[in-house]
């Protein structure tokens, strides 16, 4: 497994995150700002007005650029601010990381999170387990046809 | 001149000139053979008598060509890109279709450098048709399955060995020390050709005067009948010889302007800017299809641009037949 | 001229002089001799060139959303035509009462490929006769047994019988066996990522981007394809791994609940390319997930139009 990193267990390589986000699931204003402004380097943050905006094709894109890992955070189904909308992105992103799985990506790089409007801090926690995750599997190695290489924008 | 070749000879021969060139052979591929550049000369396959899939006109305009791109702000050719080549097996339809684009690409206020570089940097080693199949239609269009006149070297398979016609200083330059073709051996190369003209279906067409007929015919009733099955996919345009249509792109995220081959079978390959499509229904398309090959090619380049390769006969998936189209279209009386 | 062809020639005749349809699609003597060409008439004497056997490579409710709007159409169909329009119609490419459906139970498709593959690229002539096809080339006859030569797709299908025909010539045959249909599906996933992976990417190195496969299904009718878009550029059109990737990706994924398992994308590939094993995948998850096949009823939405506020607690993490 091509998983560089130092015997102490330190990662030697920084993970790739692209993070799709519904405008509205960051309810709590500091998540947002947190969001906006102090984001990592290593993580790109594409915003859309709702998950149901964000199709397969998104999704796709970031894998074929080489993201090692993706995150999509929406609301909680009665909490869509467009009432339908992330129901329709559920079905077909997950039946999405189902289908990519199948064809050889590991599981693990797609991540959905469902935020209630009340929690708080759940964002930053879940992007960095994502991280811990991807810092485990390695890079993206399948799929990644058009990945910039490491140091340029992705 | 008549050089001989024998088979078990090709090898060392192939190798021979990979020292100096590139060598592009059919190559066995699942249940296809489609033209590589060897690594080995154990590859090459020149035994499947039918003709690749996929036309070696991908060799000289190919389906996605850079044509230049954009490093650190400063631009850079590809035109150089090219080395010297050797295609060897490519059939004489394929060859003569190469002529035939030299007329698009080759024009006397302009000269395509990409084409002109690759066209001028290859040597093309035919293989003469002793077994042509039942979709081929070559002597129709004016061609025929020993049809030198564009070869280089022209090779006629004769049993153990290939009689190689040599035809001008490019083949010479491959095959010059081969010893000289007996005339036994050359008298058995007519034999081969003459065999091989006997076992060409019996023509489907004539091609006198389509081009006249099709003007004719450009407001009938015809062109709405026979579109109907037409999918409108791109299979015959891509898999011809002599299509040579294509769309040029700035791929913004790889910094480099590409050529691809493109298809007037699509909708979008004549949708204007303003929404406008000079071409708007399958029918238009169609209509153009078979003109451009029949009538308008014939009139801007006074031959007929189609080679009777019969690809696009064997592999429409709606088994549209150009040979049925063009037959319809002589026989074709205005209700 | 066997039964079915007279009963096709006989309903066409009918329901053209009855007024009933404007054109009716079917099948007529092709040129090669494993294919048929589609049929489009439009006169009860032209019922004659009819026919129909094995050799019927095309789904032809591909020709519906080609029609002119408003046309009324007959059109001949087997189990998977037959679902192909029941899916349209439900995505309101077509109106019921507009078309008349000429059911027939299939026996499966024969794969020219399958029959080349054995006796070159010159077969002169081919019949069928009872279980065998047999196939006259340079060499002379060669005989197969019919099963061993169908397309993966109809050694495969699940359900021969067209659906919610207005009639239906033939005897029923046995459905399919839902093991067999899905066992390729089963035996991919099987496999190691890094194996699916490479299989994948040896498939999808060979397309040329010609669009057969799209422009041979029935579902596919998009005015304007997500491989057209510039902005975003989701699939580059240069012969890429990264274009050419996405486009079987998403190609697939597009079909997810409305395709209807017919092959006919295979079938009409110039570079023999396989595409049936992503779309299975797909049909099988939505079978698997949501209990939904298409075709299989005339109301049912497909499952990701169908969302409901009842998926919450599916994906919850």
């Amino acid at each position: 497994m091509n998983n560089p990193s130092t015997s102490s267990g330190h990662r030697t390589w920084i993970p790739r995150i692209v993070v799709f986000q519904c405008q509205y699931s960051l309810y709590c204003e500091a998540d947002q700002r947190w969001m906006d402004i102090q984001l990592p380097q290593h993580i790109k943050l594409i915003k859309a007005p709702c998950t149901g905006r964000i199709g397969p094709l998104f999704v796709l894109n970031a894998v074929q650029g080489g993201a090692d890992g993706i995150l999509i955070s929406g609301c909680l189904p009665e909490q869509c601010h467009f009432k339908e909308g992330n129901l329709g992105a559920r079905r077909q992103l997950d039946e999405f990381r189902r289908f990519l799985t199948y064809l050889g990506m590991e599981e693990e790089r797609v991540r959905f999170v469902w935020i209630d409007l009340s929690e708080r801090g759940r964002i930053q926690q879940e992007l960095a387990d994502l991280e811990e995750t991807i810092g485990a599997i390695g890079p993206a190695r399948r799929l990644a046809t058009r990945a910039i290489p490491a140091g340029e924008n992705l | 001149m008549y050089k001989v070749l024998s088979k078990a000879d090709l090898p060392r021969l192939i190798e021979r000139w990979m020292e100096q060139a590139t060598v592009y052979a059919p190559v066995r591929q699942g249940d296809f053979t489609k033209f590589e550049p060897l690594s080995d000369p154990a590859q090459a396959d020149l035994h499947y008598a039918a003709n690749t899939r996929y036309p070696p006109k991908s060799l000289f305009l190919p389906q996605s060509e850079v044509m230049f791109r954009v490093k650190g702000g400063e631009f850079e050719s590809t035109e150089d890109e090219v080395s010297s080549r050797v295609i060897l097996g490519i059939h004489a339809c394929d060859t003569r279709a190469l002529q035939l684009l030299d007329g698009v690409f080759l024009a006397e206020d302009y000269q395509d450098p990409y084409w002109a570089k690759k066209r001028e940097q290859t040597t093309l080693v035919v293989l003469g048709c002793a077994d042509p199949c039942e979709t081929c239609f070559c002597t129709s269009v004016g061609s025929g399955p020993f049809d030198k006149r564009d070869a280089d070297v022209m090779l006629i398979d004769v049993g153990d060995e290939y009689v190689a016609d040599v035809r001008n200083e490019k083949g010479q330059a491959l095959f010059d020390h081969l010893p000289d073709a007996s005339q036994e051996q050359i008298d058995k190369s007519r034999q081969v050709q003459a065999a091989a003209a006997a076992k060409m279906r019996k023509k489907p067409f004539e091609g006198e005067g389509i081009k006249d007929k099709l003007y004719g015919l450009f407001d009938s009733d015809f062109w709405p009948r026979i579109q109907q099955s037409c999918l409108g996919c791109g299979v015959c345009t891509f898999l011809c010889p002599t299509c040579h249509c294509f769309d040029i792109v700035d791929e913004a995220q790889r910094n480099e302007r590409v050529r691809n081959w493109d298809t007037c079978m699509f909708r979008s390959y004549s949708l204007e800017a303003s929404g406008h499509n000079p071409r708007p229904t399958n029918m238009e398309r169609t209509r153009q299809r078979i003109m451009h090959k029949y009538a308008y090619f014939v009139e801007l380049y006074d031959e007929i641009g189609c080679t009777g390769c019969g690809r696009c006969v064997r592999y429409c998936p709606v088994d549209l037949d150009i040979r049925q189209i063009i037959r319809s279209v002589q026989s074709w009386e205005e209700e | 001229m066997n039964q079915l062809t007279f009963a096709i020639r006989q309903e066409a005749a009918r329901i053209l002089e009855e007024n009933i349809v404007d054109v009716v699609i079917g099948f007529k003597a092709g040129i090669l001799p494993l294919k048929a060409q589609p049929a489009f008439i439009t006169r009860q004497e032209e019922a004659e060139k009819l026919m129909h056997n094995g050799f019927c490579q095309n789904n032809l409710a591909s020709y519906l959303t080609r029609r002119p709007k408003g046309e009324r159409v007959g059109i001949i169909c087997r189990g998977c035509e037959s679902r192909a329009v029941r899916a349209l119609v439900l995505e309101h490419q077509h109106d019921r009462d507009k078309l008349y459906l000429i059911g027939v139970p299939c026996t499966g498709i024969i794969d020219w490929r399958k029959i080349e593959r054995e006796v070159g690229e010159n077969t002169l002539q081919a019949v069928e006769e009872g279980d065998e096809v047999i196939v006259t080339t340079r060499d002379g006859e060669h005989r197969f047994q019919r099963a061993d030569v169908l397309h993966d797709s109809c050694q495969r299908c699940l359900h021969p019988n067209p659906v919610g025909a207005d009639i239906v010539l033939g005897d029923p045959l046995p459905e399919g066996d839902p093991e067999r249909a899905w066992a390729p599906v089963l035996e991919f996933e099987a496999l190691l990522p890094e194996e699916r992976y490479a299989c994948f990417v040896q498939e999808a190195e060979r397309c040329i981007r010609c669009y057969a496969c799209r422009e041979a299904c029935p579902m596919c009718y998009c005015a304007e394809c997500f491989v057209d878009y510039t902005t975003p550029r989701w699939a580059e059109s240069m012969i890429t791994p990264s274009g050419t990737q996405a486009w079987h990706i998403i190609r697939a994924f597009h079909q997810t609940g409305r395709c209807v398992s017919c092959g006919a994308c295979e079938r009409a590939c110039p570079m023999d390319i396989k595409m049936t094993y992503l779309t299975d995948k797909l049909n099988y998850d939505m079978g698997q997930q949501y209990g939904f096949e298409v075709g299989a009823s005339e109301e049912e939405q497909p499952p990701f139009a169908a969302f409901t506020l009842d998926d919450k607690n599916r994906f919850v993490r």
